[in-house]
């Protein structure tokens, strides 16, 4: 009895350290910059007060715009390569598979501020400097190997007899692949869209090299209300909230998808 | 139409050699079965015939046209597998038509078919459920419904009825065997099950080692096997086998037993190590009188027959089937004679050189 209250308390310290910076956030979106900094500390704003919100956007609208297109667009890209791809790895009979597969793995193994230099050059031998397009090819590529691990992975969850009966039924490899093997792979599709959204969604490192003005995505905004003579906190806050919205809901949609894809893969037929 | 002949097939995975010098001429509308121990390659000798497995070397052709390189779902084959491998996210309704919309048939043709089908497997009733709401056997109906839909030119089936109770084997077995007649389509059945294979078959091919051991009817394979290998697998309980050298006069001395003059050996092919082989059915037994005399070890009473496993001294264990005995128990001695003309005789080779 003791024991689980204090596991209880344990578990509630700990989830709020991890919550805290958040809680922060979301109170200090709601505040003037004086409320932020007054001491005694404002601890409960007003909710009605949402003059950051309305500046933020009214200001950056079409950033959070580019960050939707390139987000989603990455997000298909990658799969319309890696879903064909890992069935090809799976279920294809050459030479040299399993060392193109662990060759694919192995582009992983650098970080990705070693690749930024290098695709800066290209993109700009290619005039796509400050596209989308140069994003949307950045984020779906290094996103590829991961995806088509995971795709593998469930691919060869498949029984191979379902794919061999489906073939024998009279399905080129093409039709396998759509009726048969994408449908029972649902749920590791979800699972790959769902990583790739978000390392898209969020990520800043490529998008400070390859962006300037025209095709800035959210978090570059958000990282330039940090400047060398101020920080503005409230608005930093407020995005920070419209930028974790997204990748929550789509979480949220998508693990109803994983969780039935489990359970279908527990009962083995 | 089905006549599958295959010519000269060869498999090998890697280094590994798993079939050799197949050579096969399945009927049009035959049932043939194929069985052998586990790992002697049924399976990869059915995958080839339907593309699954690619083939090392020789030909397989069905009708008169060579299809060794034609893909699987070009080659107008239906299988139903032994973990049934049905679409678990379509319905049953479209599980059964999967083969005939793939084809592009209209749709009013798939449902009077699919129909069709239900009705002969009788299926009617779960057309709209998931293939994860039906009992095996249902399952294996449905598996069995998706082959006969397409009418195929051959049904091929890889251990089909093994996950099924005992109950529900028995009863899919004749109903595959009443469908087989109703369709006359060309089936060929791999099995481990001896009864399937002697109930359900026209002809028998009996692998071991990847080789054919022997291709013929389950009557040919049971009186007139070729070799000490097939003598002993089919039939159950196996073959009696005794050590025999030759003996006077043209007959087979048996180690520890009597000299036998079986009729037909060849005695031309006699040497110096032989084998005897008696089915338990035909070696008579007695209290009294007899070639060999022994100790009951233990009594399987079944009532339609009782099996006696009876120790011989000097030739080891003999099974006895004793059809509705009741009068043999164990611990007693028991006296048996081996009927000369129910006798097989194998040569050093394992060959067997009687004619009858
Ligand atoms: N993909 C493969 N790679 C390597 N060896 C294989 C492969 N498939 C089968 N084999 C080998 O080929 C041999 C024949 O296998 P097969 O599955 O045809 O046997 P089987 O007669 O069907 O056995 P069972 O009765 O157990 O099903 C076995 O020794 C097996 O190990
Ligand atoms: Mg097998």
């Amino acid at each position: 009895m003791k024991s689980v209250r204090w596991q209880l308390i344990a578990a509630f310290a700990i989830t709020f350290v991890f919550v805290a910076p958040i809680l922060w956030m979301v109170l200090a979106a709601f505040k003037t910059i004086n409320d932020i900094y007054a001491i005694p500390p404002v601890w409960v704003p007003d909710f009605t007060y949402l003059e950051n919100f309305k500046l933020l956007l009214s200001e950056n609208w079409q950033f959070l715009l580019n960050s939707t297109i390139v987000t989603l667009s990455a997000t298909a890209l990658c799969l319309a390569f890696a879903l064909p791809c890992a069935f090809g790895l799976v279920y294809f009979q050459f030479g040299a598979k399993n060392f193109l597969a662990d060759w694919i793995l192995s582009t992983r193994m650098m970080p990705p501020i070693a690749a930024a230099v290098p695709l800066y050059m290209v993109f700009n031998g290619a005039g796509m400097l400050d596209t989308m397009p140069a994003l949307v090819i950045a984020y779906a590529g290094f996103n590829l190997p991961f995806a088509v691990w995971v795709a593998m992975s469930f691919f060869r969850n498949i029984p191979k007899e379902i794919i061999e009966a489906a073939r024998i039924e009279g399905c080129g490899w093409f039709q396998t692949f759509r009726l048969v093997a994408l449908p029972l792979a649902k749920s590791g599709i979800a699972t790959v869209a769902t990583f790739v959204f978000i390392f898209a969604w969020n990520e800043l490192l490529l998008a400070l090299f390859l962006t300037t003005r025209e095709a800035k995505t959210f978090p570059v905004v958000i990282s330039s209300f940090s400047t060398v003579t101020k920080t503005y906190w409230e608005l930093i806050s407020a995005a920070t909230i419209i930028q974790i919205l997204p990748p929550v809901i789509f979480t949220i949609l998508m693990q109803r998808h994983i969780v039935s894809g489990l359970t279908m893969g527990a009962v083995k037929n | 139409m089905g006549e599958i002949v295959l010519k000269d097939v060869e498999k090998s995975f890697g280094e590994i050699s798993v079939l050799r010098d197949i050579n096969l001429t399945i009927n049009d509308g035959e049932f043939v079965v194929f069985v052998g121990p586990s790992g002697c390659g049924k399976s990869t000798l059915l995958r080839m015939i339907t593309g699954l497995e690619t083939v090392s070397g020789g030909q397989v052709v069905i009708d008169g046209e060579d299809i060794t390189h034609t893909k699987p779902s070009s080659r107008g084959l239906a299988m139903v597998f032994q973990s049934y491998a049905l679409f678990p996210h379509i319905s049953v309704r479209d599980n059964i038509g999967f083969g005939l919309k793939i084809a592009g048939l209209p749709k009013a043709e798939i449902d009077a078919k699919v129909a069709q089908a239900s009705g002969i497997l009788g299926l009617d009733a779960l057309l709209d459920r998931k293939p994860r709401e039906l009992s095996g056997g249902q399952q294996q109906r449905v598996a069995i419904g998706r082959a006969i839909v397409r009418e195929p030119a051959a049904f091929l089936f890889d251990e089909p009825l093994s996950n099924l109770d005992a109950a529900l084997r028995v009863q899919m077995r004749i109903e595959l065997i009443r469908l087989h007649e109703r369709l006359a389509t060309t089936m060929i059945y791999v099995t481990h099950d001896q009864v399937e294979a002697m109930t359900m078959a026209d002809r028998i091919v009996v692998l071991e080692g990847g080789d054919i051991q022997q291709f013929d009817t389950p009557i040919a394979l049971y009186d007139r096997p070729v070799n000490k290998f097939v003598a002993g697998f089919i039939g159950s309980p196996k073959m009696n086998f005794m050590e025999a050298s030759p003996g006077p006069d043209g007959t087979v001395q048996i180690k520890g037993g009597p000299a036998l003059k079986v009729p037909g050996v060849d005695l031309a092919r006699i040497t110096r190590r032989m084998t005897v082989g008696i089915r338990p059915e035909h070696i008579c037994y007695a209290h009294d009188t007899g070639d060999l005399t022994g100790k009951i070890l233990v009594e399987e009473q079944l009532g339609s027959d009782a099996f006696l496993y009876v120790e011989v001294e000097g030739i080891g264990m003999v099974t006895v089937r004793a059809v509705g005995e009741r009068d043999f128990h164990s611990h007693q001695t028991v006296h048996l004679s081996l009927p000369p003309e129910t006798c097989h005789v194998f040569d050093e080779s394992d060959l067997r050189i009687n004619e009858n």
